[in-house]
């Protein structure tokens, strides 16, 4: 069936009321879920399967998938508003979404959330139209030596979160990776820093560590005057309640950048979401006239990783599609439902049922246009929920992060973790650590450490794999570059200074 | 004598951090019979975060500003016994408890005050959070 | 005297007469070590659906989990209800292995109670399809003529994947490297992708990608045929005189409960085992029955920790109990 028509046949089928209404459904129950930090796509879409059985698949599936990419829209909103990332992917649009909170613009931060995730989820679906099947091909060459580079890649961005000091930054991200390493090693078995507990015995979850150090870690902050009774200037006026022509052309670049990095870091089995909001953001930056004024409230900074973790949602369904391959904890799901409904995901999987793969297809563009329209009124709606005074709004936060952890483990002594890291963000606030590496090395670390010993593997000990192969020599390469950039900005400086 | 900057204190536990791990990759395997072991990777950012934390010790001079600090402990502590008392009485009465210390220590409001906004935000949360959505509470 | 004696059968007496009518009051907890849609997770909720369709239980059942630690933090929680009738968990074969290896897995099946093993998941051996290797000796003889630049992809290095590829090296004097992916996904793509040669993979995981010519089974662990495999050899068709390692799924109960208990408990599950809807389950995902009572179970358990304690110890894995 050709491109075309599919398209037109699926949109056939999406329109129809009843999938219309499903497709609102999922939108609707994935912004909330998105919200809630902690809660995420997976747990709901497991607890929705049941259900699903009533209904007919394709309608079933329109509905996950929404859920799926709403939730992507939903986190944002805790992230800009409070500095509590609702998913794991909103963590990057903490930095910049809060900063311009706190100067007013919530509502612009969340508008311009909402605008790029719009166009990056739209061209996601389109990447999805167009270029599965070649896409997937190029997904299965990339291994373990690759997922290093990329990895690695990664990893140098932290000279970008850096700030003022890069010793501090590289220390914050070793921390980072040494709690990634709490837990039971993959390869051998050997439990690492489990301190005996067994509670430890799977390592610590980022979404713990996450809320702790960035969330509680900002209300501990606040905490220390009584006088803010309000915790964040509300927005007046139009101009701070919705992004400014001028944000959507600071934005240009964001939009292509956080689309395009997305959606081919999501068709990798194994690259997820925060990958990329974390490459986006850091491309962002790199290309940036403004580069010093990033994690401050720059628009951009908003723009790309909520750009990328959205077309992310397009590029994992790839490989689900078009191999059967699950590229992430959401999509594992996915194809575990579509096992249950007595489908088999594979390479033959489009072209044995083109319907329910078209009607998918038309069901995103809806409802990416459904989620645009359904968030970018109901943000002069949240930024409202800054009106609440501190001393209501804070308990919340606790209240809420604590809820958020537990469901996402069941386990009291996770909570008591997040107390510990809570303890830690604040700690690193006083003494001037950013937190942004830490998470970052915790997110790659066990990735970085996996993909190194794979590779390793591989090539039965030889590093020579990792600059062999084409694609990883050239994004290690890039790492190289990006980590040498402080180094040539100083040059620069220098030279400028001697010219001057 | 010149106090040491917070920078020191920093560079120092991060230093001991480094030495534990440093210290416990050695008693895991390095190289194993088909690639790098458990030791391998905490082997070496362990000697990179010696090698960074004794660079920060000798050449950090940040200030830190410790004015107040003493609330956020006590809010924190507030905190850390609310989560060991959820065992004991459950999470709504640990959170209004939370909530009540918050309101009446922290923002200084009057006791009627911090007991209705508690038992409000206890009360919205175990409507939204079971009633709602579902989800369970700690 | 004979009044104690009189006293103490009646206690008895009414003992029994009281468990003897077990009946379940109130909602059943089923506890489960991963999170919403994992592989515990799902047999759980498909078993709730089937007990509850067919009538099983006067009960309604609740699925919850409890993930972390492979398992133990489960194992843990069940240990915790001792003697409380109203809580199953379905344990899977990490719960066996868990305790060999690390020293905080401190429940071990035989500390809870055992009620009943439902299911052995047979596996296949794999390989990308334009691979030189025709027959599973192909393979291992390519492995002993270049010892160590083969590659398998698969799980932990305590999963039945490593403990095949350690029964066949052990048995054909080859060699090959094993390299662990945390995710089945992840294992595939690098299979198909070239860059390991080998894989052991799950039936239904496999249809699909060898109906489309992608990859070629070359043999079997199992110990009969699969109705959906059935030109591919057994591993001991195939000429190698292993145990076919199972995968194991079953379910168990928290330690102290009444023999009635048990007993109630077994029946339930053996009637489950009986019904149509059980056995259209196991034939779409390509499971086999392994149906054990509870006796059959615990000896089932001390044979197979036992075995795997040898096989691990000679892989190099640390063994702590």
């Amino acid at each position: 069936m050709d491109v075309l028509a599919g398209l037109m046949h699926g949109f056939a089928l999406a329109l129809q009321p009843a999938n219309l209404l499903w497709c609102f459904v999922g939108c609707a129950l994935g912004t909330i879920v998105g919200i809630m930090p902690g809660l995420g796509p997976p747990a709901t879409i497991a607890m929705l399967l049941p259900l699903t059985f009533l209904m007919n698949p394709a309608s079933a599936m329109i509905m996950l998938a929404g859920i799926y990419y709403g939730a992507k829209y939903g986190g944002s909103t805790t992230s800009i508003l409070l500095n509590v990332p609702g998913e794991s992917a909103s963590i990057v649009t903490c930095l910049d979404g809060y900063q311009m909170a706190k100067k007013g613009r919530a509502g612009a931060a969340l508008g311009i959330a909402a605008i790029a995730s719009f166009v990056a989820g739209t061209v996601g679906v389109l990447g999805l139209m167009f270029i599965a099947p070649p896409l997937a091909r190029f997904a299965l060459a990339f291994s373990s030596p690759e997922y290093f580079a990329l990895m690695s890649l990664g990893l140098a961005m932290v000279v970008l979160l850096a700030g003022h000091s890069i010793v501090k930054a590289l220390l914050a991200m070793l921390v980072g990776l040494w709690i990634s390493s709490i837990g039971t090693d993959l390869f051998s078995s050997t439990s690492r820093f489990t301190f005996g507990r067994m509670e430890l015995l799977s390592g610590i979850d980022f979404v713990v560590v996450a809320i702790g150090v960035f969330a509680l870690g900002e209300v501990l902050g606040n905490l220390e005057a009584i006088e803010k009774s309000q915790l964040l200037p509300v927005p007046k006026g139009l101009r701070n309640l919705l992004p400014t022509v001028q944000d959507l052309k600071d934005s240009r670049f964001a939009f292509a950048n956080g689309s395009i990095v997305g959606f081919l870091v999501g068709v990798l089995p194994g690259g997820g979401s925060t990958i990329a909001s974390f490459i986006s953001y850091g491309i962002e930056k790199a290309v940036s006239k403004r580069p010093e004024q990033f994690g401050h409230g720059v628009v951009e900074g908003v723009a790309a990783p909520e750009g990328a973790n959205n077309s992310e949602t397009g590029g994992a369904l790839v490989p689900l599609l078009t191999l059967g391959i699950p590229g992430s904890g959401t999509t594992a799901i996915l194809l575990a439902a579509l096992v249950l409904w007595g489908f088999k995901p594979g390479p033959l999987f489009i072209s044995e049922n083109p319907s329910l793969f078209w009607s998918l297809v038309a069901s995103m563009y809806i409802g990416n246009l459904m989620l645009l329209v359904l968030n970018l009124p109901l943000v002069p709606l949240f930024a409202q929920v800054l009106r609440t005074p501190a001393y209501v709004l804070y308990p919340v936060i606790f209240g809420v992060s604590m809820v958020g952890v537990y469901s996402v483990s069941g386990s009291v002594f996770d909570i008591g973790l997040l107390a510990g890291f809570g303890l830690l963000g604040y700690g690193m606030r006083k003494l001037d650590f950013p937190s942004a590496p830490l998470i970052l090395g915790l997110v790659l670390g066990g990735a970085l450490e996996r993909a190194l010993r794979q590779s390793l593997m591989m090539s039965e000990g030889s590093l020579s794999i990792l600059v062999a192969r084409p694609i990883s020599a050239v994004m290690l390469s890039l790492a190289v570059l990006v980590l040498l950039m402080p180094v040539f900005s100083r040059i620069n400086a220098w030279r400028q200074k001697l010219l001057s | 004598m010149r106090v040491k900057s917070p920078d020191f204190w920093s560079g120092l536990a991060l230093a001991a951090l480094g030495g534990y791990i440093v210290y416990t990759a050695r008693g895991w395997e390095y190289l194993g019979q088909d690639g790098p072991g458990p030791g391998f990777f905490p082997l070496w950012y362990g000697i990179v975060m010696l090698v960074l934390s004794a660079i920060l010790v000798l050449t950090g001079k940040s200030e830190a500003s410790w004015k107040g600090a003493g609330r956020a402990f006590a809010a924190w502590a507030a905190f850390a016994v609310s989560v060991a008392l959820i065992k004991l009485l459950g999470f709504l009465i640990a959170f209004a408890a939370l909530t009540f210390f918050i309101v009446t220590v922290m923002y200084r409001r009057p006791p009627v005050t911090a007991a209705l906004v508690a038992a409000g935000v206890a009360a919205g949360f175990y409507v939204v959070f079971p009633l709602a959505l579902g989800v369970a509470l700690p | 005297m004979a009044p104690k004696i009189a006293f103490l059968i009646g206690l008895t007496l009414a003992g029994t007469a009281f468990a003897q009518g077990f009946k379940p009051t109130r909602p059943i907890e089923v506890v489960v070590h991963t999170g919403p849609g994992g592989g515990s997770d799902l047999l759980a909720r498909s078993v709730v659906a089937i007990i509850e369709k067919e009538k099983l239980l006067p009960v309604r059942m609740q699925v919850v989990n409890k993930p972390g630690g492979g398992g133990t933090v489960a194992a843990s929680y069940l240990a915790e209800k001792a003697g409380e009738p109203h809580t199953i968990g379905f344990f899977t074969g990490v719960w066996l292995t868990g305790p060999l290896t690390s020293a905080e897995a401190k429940v071990t099946l035989r500390d809870l109670t055992p009620i009943a093993r439902l299911v052995l998941e047979p596996a296949l051996i794999a390989v990308k399809a334009d691979a030189p290797f025709k027959s599973l000796s192909d393979f291992t003889s390519a492995a002993k003529e270049k010892p160590g630049q083969l590659k398998q992809s698969g799980g932990s290095v305590t999963s039945r994947d490593n403990v095949v590829r350690q029964l066949l090296q052990r048995a054909s004097g080859g060699r090959w490297v094993f390299i662990s992916f945390p995710g089945g996904g992840e294992r595939i793509a690098a299979l198909l992708g070239g860059h390991v040669n080998m894989m052991v993979i799950e039936p239904a995981e496999a249809g699909e990608h060898i109906r489309a010519g992608n990859m070629r089974v070359l043999a079997q662990v199992s110990d009969r045929r699969l109705a959906a495999f059935p030109n591919v050899p057994t591993l001991k068709e195939a000429g190698f005189d292993v145990p076919a390692v199972p995968q194991v799924r079953g379910v168990v109960a928290p330690p102290g409960i009444p023999a009635a208990n048990v007993a109630y408990w077994e029946d339930v599950f053996r009637k489950l085992t009986r019904t149509a809807s059980w056995k259209k389950y196991l034939e779409d995902n390509q499971f086999e029955d392994g149906y054990q009572n509870a006796a059959e179970l615990a000896k089932f358990y001390d044979d197979f920790t036992g075995t795997m304690r040898g096989i691990l110890q000679e892989a190099g894995v640390k063994i702590v109990r």
